[in-house]
């Protein structure tokens, strides 16, 4: 496995990723109606103030010669200001980025552990009690809408029982952990009923592949069979899937980070869209981007690594 | 085989309990660490720290913790008050008016001259940037005459002048910082000339404030507490904050759960007055509202009265004018526009605009859905083909400036006591506003608005402004819905705290309970 030749196809793929996103973000943001100056000053603010303002900000030029700017200032790696915060945009990204990196991390911990073990464990007898159980808890976890579910929890175990707090994201790793417990949980009580059925599904077909019947035939532990042949055949699409989901949590983990106030990217995504402003908009589209292809290639690094057969 | 699944299994459980019991261990406790700080959730954002810059509802609130006024206003009448001005007087003639400043601070212990209030007040005047200028539109010039005297000369006399110096963009910065940092003096910590200063600023999260020590009004801020103003949009997420004691004040509490609060033994639930006025614009540049018949029509199929008490809980109260109720010269004995269907059809009918379709743009919380289902119904049932378009505050403002919707229901507040500003914003069709964008414009209203400053003698006031909400109902400039108190809920432990009607808190004269 060439890793070095994978990391450059990567690099390449990513500025064209990159230029794509530019384009797409750009065009969505400023084509949408609305606009940042007026939101910042308020509704009292005289249309001409607000022109002039725009004006000042280069927001009244075509948008061809706005975006040719944004590109220019994007060659020199500046993602440009908050247009409300006056403050670099990076620098807020920066902020905003560990509360939720740590959830994402969190997640899976959470999610990984219990979802190879409810799929072991389902898929020990399928079709059997444990099984169904297992099943029919897993469309009620999915079936629930996690701002709900979000909601629910921070009732009973914030307010009610006062186990956990329900905002906020603390000082230090042992409050991150605290404070961030429910939404984690959250979070991972709609995550792995997914990843439970999909690993589940492989490995009971692993199970029964011929390849095992092999092992067990010259004489391998039901143990080593596992580990060694049943897991690493079945594990690969459920990481893939799981690739999927990391992406998708970095950029999506919107509704979570609302109901428990948590400063992450979510949070700032909102706050940012419902304020116009363009350039932090378009800063995170970029880090999603980013952390979409990083993701993707760390689960194929991990897949070349656990299947040899797989090229990256 | 099922031997070694099971253990697996097993053993991937006891992973799961362990990081459950890691996450649970440091049983920190929020409230004991909290002692000292004040903790406000609001909806509402600080997106800039410069007073002159914004006249949203968050930035508002911050400003006037962070920089001081030439005068204060009695928190019980409402009458100026000695504030960074010592004392005044006023010309005979009503036009120059001469405020001597006190001995005063910025929070690096910088002297508060007369050069800092002109610099401050000139750029809320005539900066390319202010946001809001309507409150000095009277003001000729703006002169310091030695360090602690400021002269203000008015191009007419103007009642209300001395109320909208106490405005929350009326702030006074520092000339020499601002002037050195220019934008850059107010994107982390600017220097303070009011009771608190910004110890952080993380924006989109919250603002951090510690008292400025160097505040002229001694022994003010009376507690020595950290004050944060925390960003939190969802109020059930405010509300599950408050209730397990990681806030002390939930603003902007909802009708629904004002009854939940009242009940918590641990909680002010408080409904203080204000100049907030629920109303619905019509668009008079279009049809079918740019027919009078049609917007009377409109008016006469509202039964405010029901909605007032459907959405508000019966906290709020139907607005009878187009001005808030706590605004002077209200007139609360104003009958109003009566519910009554058959007559709304008959001029809808007269008018020629029955079966005409309506744009009814709406905001997304409950009570914004809410009302616009209502208004849609009880318009549909006197034969106006209502559309609901959702969309948010950004795409609302693009379309009222565009004059692209026929109606929309939505509030607004007052700064001050003074109507004058009330009157420009809502009902006048040549101050800068346009009536709120409706178009509604009337000569005989705009003549008024202008003679309701030039008068001093508050009874004739009284009646120039009985007049302009007499004439802007009636012919339906908007539809008057209700006067909604600001519904904030207030640890008990917390003395002294309330939000004023121009949406200021009184945190300088808060003090926590042990």
């Amino acid at each position: 496995m060439n890793v070095l030749s994978a990391l450059v196809r990567r690099l390449l793929q990513l500025i064209g990723v990159m230029i794509g996103i530019a384009i797409v973000s750009f065009l969505m943001v400023h084509l949408a109606p609305g606009d940042p100056v007026s939101l910042l000053a308020g509704d009292r603010t005289n249309p001409a103030v607000i022109a002039g303002i725009r004006h000042q900000y280069g927001l009244d030029l075509p948008l061809w010669r706005q975006f040719i700017v944004y590109v220019g200032n994007l060659m020199h790696g500046d993602i440009g200001r908050s247009l409300r915060f006056q403050q670099p945009v990076a620098e807020l990204i920066v902020r905003f980025m560990w509360p939720t990196l740590f959830l994402t991390g969190y997640v899976l911990c959470l999610a990984i552990p219990s979802t190879m073990a409810l799929a072991v464990i389902a898929a020990r007898r399928p079709g059997g009690f444990a099984d169904q159980t297992i099943r029919a808890i897993g469309i009620v976890g999915l079936a629930i809408p996690v701002f709900w579910l979000g909601i629910m929890m921070s009732r009973l175990f914030g307010v009610t029982l006062g186990w956990f707090p329900v905002s906020g994201y603390g000082v230090g790793v042992g409050d991150h952990l605290y404070h961030l417990f429910l939404p984690a949980l959250s979070t991972t009580i709609w995550l792995v009923p997914v990843l439970t059925q999909s690993l589940r599904a492989a490995l009971i077909d692993g199970t029964n592949a011929d390849f095992v019947t092999a092992a067990r035939a010259q004489g391998a532990s039901e143990r080593e069979i596992f580990w060694k042949t049943i897991l690493p055949n079945s594990v690969l699409p459920t990481l893939n899937l799981l690739g999927v989901m990391v992406a998708f949590l970095i950029g999506g983990a919107i509704i979570v980070e609302i109901v428990y106030a948590v400063p992450g990217l979510g949070s700032l995504m909102i706050g940012a869209l419902l304020g116009r402003d363009y350039y932090v908009v378009q800063g995170l589209a970029l880090v999603f981007a980013m952390a979409t292809v990083a993701v993707t290639l760390i689960v194929d690094l991990l897949t070349a690594f656990i299947d040899p057969r797989v090229r990256v | 085989m099922r031997l070694s699944l099971s253990r697996v299994g097993y053993a991937a459980m006891a992973v799961l309990g362990a990081a459950t019991l890691l996450a649970a261990g440091p049983g920190a406790t929020p409230a004991a660490r909290a002692a000292e700080t004040i903790r406000i959730a609001s909806p509402y954002q600080t997106t800039t720290l410069d007073p002159m810059r914004s006249s949203t509802a968050g930035n508002i609130e911050t400003y006037g913790l962070l920089y001081g006024h030439l005068l204060l206003s009695d928190p019980q009448s409402g009458a100026p008050e000695p504030g960074l001005a010592k004392s005044w007087d006023i010309s005979a003639d009503g036009l120059t008016y001469t405020f001597h400043l006190r001995d005063a601070e910025f929070s690096d212990g910088s002297p508060i001259t007369a050069a800092d209030v002109v610099f401050s007040l000139q750029r809320i005047h005539s900066d390319k940037k202010s946001a809001y200028p309507a409150p000095l539109s009277a003001v000729d010039t703006i002169t310091a005459s030695g360090d602690k005297t400021v002269v203000i000369k008015l191009k007419t006399p103007f009642a209300p002048f001395l109320g909208n110096l106490q405005i929350w963009n009326m702030g006074i910065v520092s000339k020499a910082d601002v002037t050195r940092r220019g934008a850059e003096a107010f994107t982390k910590v600017p220097l303070s000339s009011g009771a608190y200063m910004v110890k952080e600023w993380r924006p989109n999260e919250k603002l951090t404030l510690v008292p400025n020590p160097h505040y002229w009004r001694k022994g003010y801020p009376k507690s020595a507490a950290t004050v944060e103003l925390k960003e939190v949009i969802s109020p059930e997420t405010r509300l599950a904050m408050l209730k397990a004691g990681e806030i002390d004040v939930m603003r902007a509490v909802p009708w629904t759960q004002i009854d939940e609060l009242k009940a918590l033994g641990t909680v002010d639930m408080k409904l203080e007055p204000s100049t907030t006025i629920y109303m619905t614009l019509l668009n008079d540049r279009r049809e079918p509202f740019s027919n009078p018949k049609a917007r009377l029509a409109a008016a006469y199929a509202i039964d405010n009265k029901a909605m007032t008490k459907a959405l508000t809980r019966g906290y709020g109260v139907p607005a009878n004018t187009t001005l808030p109720n706590g605004v002077n010269f209200h007139d609360d004995d104003y009958p109003g526009i009566p519910h009554d269907i058959a007559k709304a059809r008959e001029l809808l009918k007269e008018s020629g605009m029955a079966g005409h379709e309506v744009k009814l743009l709406a905001h997304s919380s409950a009570t914004d859905q809410q009302t616009a289902l209502l208004l849609q119904a009880q318009w549909q049932a006197i034969g106006l083909k209502t559309t609901i378009v959702n969309v948010d505050h950004g795409a609302w403002v693009d379309a009222i400036h565009k004059g692209d919707y026929d109606a929309t229901a939505y509030w607004w507040y007052n700064e001050t006591s003074d109507p004058d500003l009330a009157v420009r914003w809502a009902v006048c069709g040549t101050c800068g506003s346009h009536s709120y964008y409706t178009y509604y414009e009337n000569p005989k209203v705009d003549e008024l608005v202008e003679q309701g400053t030039r008068e001093a003698d508050p009874a004739k006031r009284a009646a120039i402004y009985k007049e302009i909400q007499k004439i802007s109902t009636e012919e339906v400039a908007q539809i008057p819905l209700y006067y909604a108190p600001n519904a904030t809920a207030y640890s008990k432990r917390l003395k002294g705290l309330r939000l004023t009607p121009s949406l200021q808190w009184t945190l300088e004269d808060t003090t926590i309970v042990k």
